[in-house]
């Protein structure tokens, strides 16, 4: 425990290692930045929804606001939508050919039946891709519907379960946030062709 | 159609697209969050796209082309208002500035959609998604900050105060207004100011923050004539910098 103690680093990760003083229990820290917030995008009218990442953010619709640069920036969309990330639930994690959904048990029924979105991983190391709504009283009940109504036949390795009213969804009126300027290949590295240009100018000075 | 009053008119929208974009891009890597820097330095990349557009079309009247007009001027040939060409400051008043220059910039292409300048009233539908993200982006972050917390509200209000009268100039009057009423190129500065000030005041009441009678403040003008702060002509140099140690280089 001691061997990171003396270390003093300007690599920050190394500063993180534990240190002697973990054995001396503290609070935990603060959060010293924002909550996070997942963000799904629909790439082309009728694809499904899949999750690109998070944001940070201190509210749902400024997470809204941040995602839609942070992911829509360079590649067009049709529509994306985000999730306190708190509203996730969360299956188990699988590996091998182990399906999620072998874990998923009948909760028996609870509450007022709601809406839920739900999602699959099909590969590790892949997004998750959003495959049905169900209607539930608890998410553990959204899971064990969605077993029985969308589990399908492909392997899924972790299944997430949002319910439809945590969303912040694109509305008709956002949608035309993706009407752009066509002409943005300023905005690509690809547009500057550095290569070529290196290359012609080697050749007149190679001469 | 009067060329002269339309390339007024293109080059005051133009400059002062430039102007912001360039001046907003100063916050690439200053950002307050990684969200919120990528968000508003992408912003200030659609603004310089915006201005490019200005140039080109300038280009087909006649003008020089765009990177000459944008990198070769003095700061007394801009004319773009005073409000864009002030240093960013912290980050209270970029977020003012840009939200009360974007409220007015989304209400002036929308009118200019119906514009009897066909190359100007496409670009004006085509830039519409953009500037429908830059009003939501600084309407957002408005509301969210003008009713925070104590602090976030007062550095809001200082800053409100302060850029409003820049503000105003924005619709500094052009000689030609007359003329581009008219001829129905574009309804005119006294329009959109109207229309802007509806605006402000809807969303600034949905906020904590207080906006002051509007008789109680008078328009800081004179972009539209060339007539700058001595913040301008630095920026410019420093944007012009890499330009002018060849001008013929290809990009």
């Amino acid at each position: 425990m001691t061997l990171f103690a003396a270390m003093n680093s300007l690599d920050p990760r190394v500063n993180r290692l534990p240190t002697d003083k973990v054995a001396n229990s503290s609070p935990k820290a603060a959060l010293d930045q924002f909550g996070t917030f997942e963000v799904f995008v629909q790439a082309k009218e009728g694809k499904p929804f899949q999750h690109e990442g998070i944001v940070h953010a201190p509210n749902l619709e400024m997470a809204y606001v941040l995602a839609k640069e942070a992911f829509t920036r360079r590649f067009t969309c049709v529509s994306i939508y985000v999730a306190d990330t708190r509203s996730i639930h969360v299956s188990v994690m699988t590996e091998g050919t182990v399906n999620a959904y072998e874990s998923i048990d009948d909760p028996g029924s609870s509450g007022p039946r709601v809406s839920y979105e739900i999602y699959h991983l099909l590969k590790r190391g892949k997004q998750h891709v959003h495959v049905g709504t169900v209607e539930a009283g608890s998410p553990d009940e959204a899971m064990w519907k969605a077993k029985q109504l969308l589990a399908g036949e492909k392997q899924v390795f972790n299944i997430w379960v949002i319910r439809t009213e945590d969303i912040r969804f694109t509305t008709t009126d956002d949608k035309d946030l993706w009407l752009t300027l066509p002409e943005k290949k300023f905005r690509d590295a690809s547009d500057y062709k550095g290569g070529d240009k290196l290359k012609a100018f080697l050749e007149s000075v190679n001469k | 159609m009067d060329q002269q009053a339309l390339k007024e008119l293109l080059y005051k929208m133009a400059d002062d697209q430039l102007i912001m974009g360039h001046r907003n891009s100063e916050w690439t890597g200053f950002g307050p969050l990684l969200e919120e820097d990528i968000a508003f330095s992408s912003m200030a990349q659609d603004k310089i796209g915006h201005s490019l557009a200005m140039y080109t079309m300038l280009q087909e009247l006649g003008e020089q082309d765009p990177d000459t007009v944008a990198f070769t001027r003095n700061a007394d040939q801009f004319h773009n208002c005073q409000l864009t060409e002030l240093p960013n400051g912290e980050y209270d008043f970029s977020l003012i500035r840009h939200f009360l220059f974007d409220t007015a910039e989304a209400l002036r292409f929308e009118m200019l959609t119906r514009s009897t300048y066909e190359p100007l009233a496409q670009i004006a539908s085509k830039i519409r998604g953009e500037l429908r993200y830059h009003t939501m982006h600084a309407q957002t972050w408005i509301k969210q900050l003008g009713s925070a917390t104590e602090e976030s509200i007062s550095r809001l209000q200082k800053s409100l105060e302060y850029a409003l009268p820049y503000a105003l100039g924005i619709f500094e009057p052009s000689p030609f207004e007359e003329q581009l009423v008219a001829d129905k190129i574009f309804e005119g500065e006294a329009a959109l100011e109207k229309k802007w000030k509806a605006k402000v005041e809807e969303l600034i009441g949905q906020t904590q923050l207080h906006l002051p009678s509007w008789e109680s403040l008078t328009p800081i003008s004179g972009g539209r004539r060339g007539k700058h702060t001595a913040h301008l002509q630095p920026l410019l140099d420093e944007m012009s910098e890499v330009f002018k140690i060849d001008p013929t280089a290809e990009w």
